[in-house]
């Protein structure tokens, strides 16, 4: 290796080679992934955030939940994510499309949220997931900058959180959601992946094909799915 | 057999190595190796504060600045970008320098993008602690410094540039090849990344494709090869040996640069990604094993010991060849399975960052300094010290959270485990890891408090180069 110059393509043949083929590649297969609309209920899946659900997707990001949390559920039989109850089927790169801030997170010190609104037999309601944030659970730390301690004046306010125990406000006082910990409770609120996408249905269990070629054009955009969809 | 003149041991005679030693060059080095000094210590108390939260959740959880996931984003960054990024390329430049045979310049470039730098680093520190948080691993400053930190990289490494082209000799070493490469595709690699997540982000999933090739990039194209530019560097020349397979070098040097990259998909096994990713990640990661045995081989003189700096480099190289086969090991799906999201991956993480490249940098800084600044390290038991508790740390944080992951990853695979009993089941594996961060950040005290004395008692003639 003599050449300088030679050596700088190599460099930016190297970089370009990995650059085309994981960014350029999969963006060619998802960047123009449409929503899917359902004929039989008229309306089009996945539903794009509400509003103050996504001013709470900014509370998530930057409170960093993500450091603790996934939103990815994986197929059956990978992990026991379906088994846990975390979804019926596994996300697929569908349910993302709307994300502006797509967090698919690293660790699962704490469950997956993927489906938090969703789950059976019974999904936690708004004054669940204000206790839980507020007063904290296992390794679930407390968030109780989000709220206020506030006087009673008058009536007890309807938002103020229904707390028993070692949680329980001083007499005369009260416990109030911020609009942050609101957001934040209507953005896990919205996370909901029941809907059923053609290619989020399992594989049938025939003889396994070979393993998807890195040639991303071989899949049309709309087969492609997570790891069942091979 | 190799051509003397391509001998990795026929650098420049010593008589006339320039002396960046001299000059505005020398401030400028010093300062990025001081400042990135004090990032580390920092980095080590963030890092400290991180690991008693995820076994004691309450812990300082009423501070909004210092919720888990913010001093996680904090330690992170600031070793990353403080420690690596002022440490790293002030070494590759030092070595280009010296390979050149020629003084740094232009140093007013190189001293100026090295102030904005560290401002860009403290701002965003300040900004992930106030809600600036991007949330993407190994990119967690806020896209507001980001463009900062591109230009004042792109101007410390244009003394790279120089000393490069500059080079009075045609013939490039390993460690030139390494130092160039993480130079120059620092820069591409960042801004690809913050254009496409930061500013017009991809689409859904396609983000965490997108960060996924970045913080295996970030390693793969810039961390490791600051280090291993480091390790080449030194090695021959402390040992006095020739390096055992150079003539493999070169591939291995390649296969890493163009595989690197796509192993990052390992992570996204299972996941929303299209499956090609992950399949690719890990047929790329079982052929980088070749870059680790190349390394190996080559480095091995490294082992013979004896320098203080060998002994670093030695467990730098040991934990780089280590920690890419176990990579190489998790990336396969019956055992990612198992490791994904837990603990485990941390322990990876950690123990390359800290273990493998920290390690490297720590050695070839032992062998630079006393060349830079003119005058032996100050003293010889901190160095020790240094080593000690530093070697124990990284080896007791990356079991003990290694055990954990274990521990967590079947505990999950099973449903009926609810999450409470696996935080009960980890504790005391986690109470370990943070008793080594503790000794990390000791070791990082001694590191830091052995530099600033070495630069503040007077220069000792004659026995410049006698170092450690």
């Amino acid at each position: 290796m003599k050449s300088g110059p030679l050596f700088f393509l190599g460099l930016a043949a190297a970089f370009g080679f990995s650059f085309a083929g994981i960014v350029i590649g999969s963006n060619a297969q998802l960047g123009r992934q449409a929503p899917f609309y359902d004929d039989s209920e008229g309306v089009s899946f996945p539903a794009r955030l509400p509003g103050s659900a996504a001013a709470g997707q900014l509370a998530y990001r930057d409170l960093g939940c993500a450091s603790c949390h996934t939103q990815q559920v994986r197929r059956a039989g990978f992990g026991s994510d379906v088994d846990r109850g975390w979804g019926d089927r596994q996300s697929v790169a569908r349910d993302y499309i709307y994300q502006t801030h797509v967090q698919l997170g690293w660790s699962r010190t704490g469950p997956d949220l993927t489906n938090i609104a969703g789950r059976k037999p019974s999904a936690p309601d708004a004054g669940d997931l204000m206790r839980l944030l507020y007063g904290g659970q296992g390794a679930m730390p407390a968030y109780s900058f989000l709220f206020e301690d506030r006087k009673i004046v008058g009536q007890v306010s309807d938002d103020a959180l229904r707390l028993a125990g070692r949680l329980e406000p001083a007499p005369g006082r009260q416990i109030v959601p911020t609009d942050r910990a609101r957001e934040l409770v209507d953005y896990l609120l919205s996370l909901n992946t029941t809907y059923d996408y053609p290619e989020a249905q399992p594989a049938p269990a025939v003889h396994p094909a070979p393993e998807a070629h890195p040639a991303p054009v071989a899949h049309p955009a709309p087969a492609a799915g997570g790891e069942a969809k091979k | 057999m190799i051509p003397a003149a391509t001998h990795p041991l026929a650098g420049p005679p010593a008589s006339a190595q320039p002396d960046s030693d001299r000059g505005p060059g020398r401030c400028v080095l010093l300062f990025m190796l001081g400042s990135g000094m004090l990032w580390l210590v920092l980095s080590a108390v963030l890092a400290l504060i991180s690991s008693i939260q995820v076994h004691s959740p309450q812990y300082l959880s009423d501070l909004e600045f210092l919720t888990h996931g913010r001093a996680q984003a904090l330690a992170e960054t600031a070793f990353v970008y403080g420690w690596i990024g002022n440490c790293g390329p002030a070494l590759a430049l030092w070595i280009l320098c010296r390979l050149a045979g020629e003084p740094l310049r232009p140093s007013r470039w190189a001293g100026t993008g090295a102030f904005f730098w560290n401002l860009g680093v403290a701002i965003g520190l300040a900004g992930i602690a106030f809600g600036g948080v991007t949330a993407i691993p190994m990119l967690e400053l806020p896209r507001y410094v980001q463009p900062l930190l591109f230009a004042s990289y792109a101007a410390v490494a244009l003394a790279g540039v120089t000393a490069w082209t500059g080079r009075r000799r045609e013939v490039m070493f390993a460690s030139h090849w390494y130092a160039v490469a993480a130079l120059f595709l620092f820069p591409w690699l960042f801004s690809v990344a913050q254009v496409m997540l930061l500013w017009f982000p991809v689409r859904g999933v396609l983000q965490a494709v997108v960060a996924g090739w970045f913080a295996q990039g970030l390693w793969t194209l810039w961390i490791a090869p600051l280090a291993l530019a480091g390790a080449y560097y030194v090695v021959p020349r402390v040992s006095g040996k020739v390096l055992p397979a150079y003539d493999t070098a070169a591939l291995g040097f390649w296969c890493l640069l163009v595989l690197g990259a796509w192993t990052g998909g390992r992570h996204l096994i299972g996941g929303p990604a299209p499956a090609w990713i992950a399949t690719v990640a890990i047929g790329a990661s079982v052929i980088l094993l070749f870059h680790y045995i190349v390394v190996f081989t080559n480095l091995r003189p490294g082992f013979a010991g004896g320098a203080t700096s060998l002994r670093f480099i030695a467990f730098g190289v040991a934990a780089y060849v280590l920690g890419g086969l176990v990579d190489g090991v998790t990336a396969i799906r019956g055992v990612a399975v198992l490791t994904q999201f837990t603990h485990f991956d941390e322990a990876q993480r950690q123990f390359a960052l800290h273990g493998a490249a920290t390690m490297m940098l720590f050695g070839t800084l032992y062998f630079a300094l006393p060349r830079i600044a003119g005058r032996p390290w100050a003293s010889r038991g901190l160095v020790r010290g240094h080593f000690a508790l530093y070697a124990l740390g990284i080896l007791l944080l990356a079991f003990c959270l290694g055990t954990a992951g274990w521990i967590q990853g079947s505990a999950l695979n099973d449903p009926k485990t609810a999450f409470a009993d696996i935080a009960i089941l980890t504790r005391g594996w986690l109470l370990g890891a943070t008793a080594a961060q503790t000794l990390l950040l000791a070791a990082d005290i001694f590191l830091a408090v052995n530099f600033f004395t070495t630069l503040a008692c007077a220069p000792q003639g004659g026995d410049k180069e006698g170092a450690p």
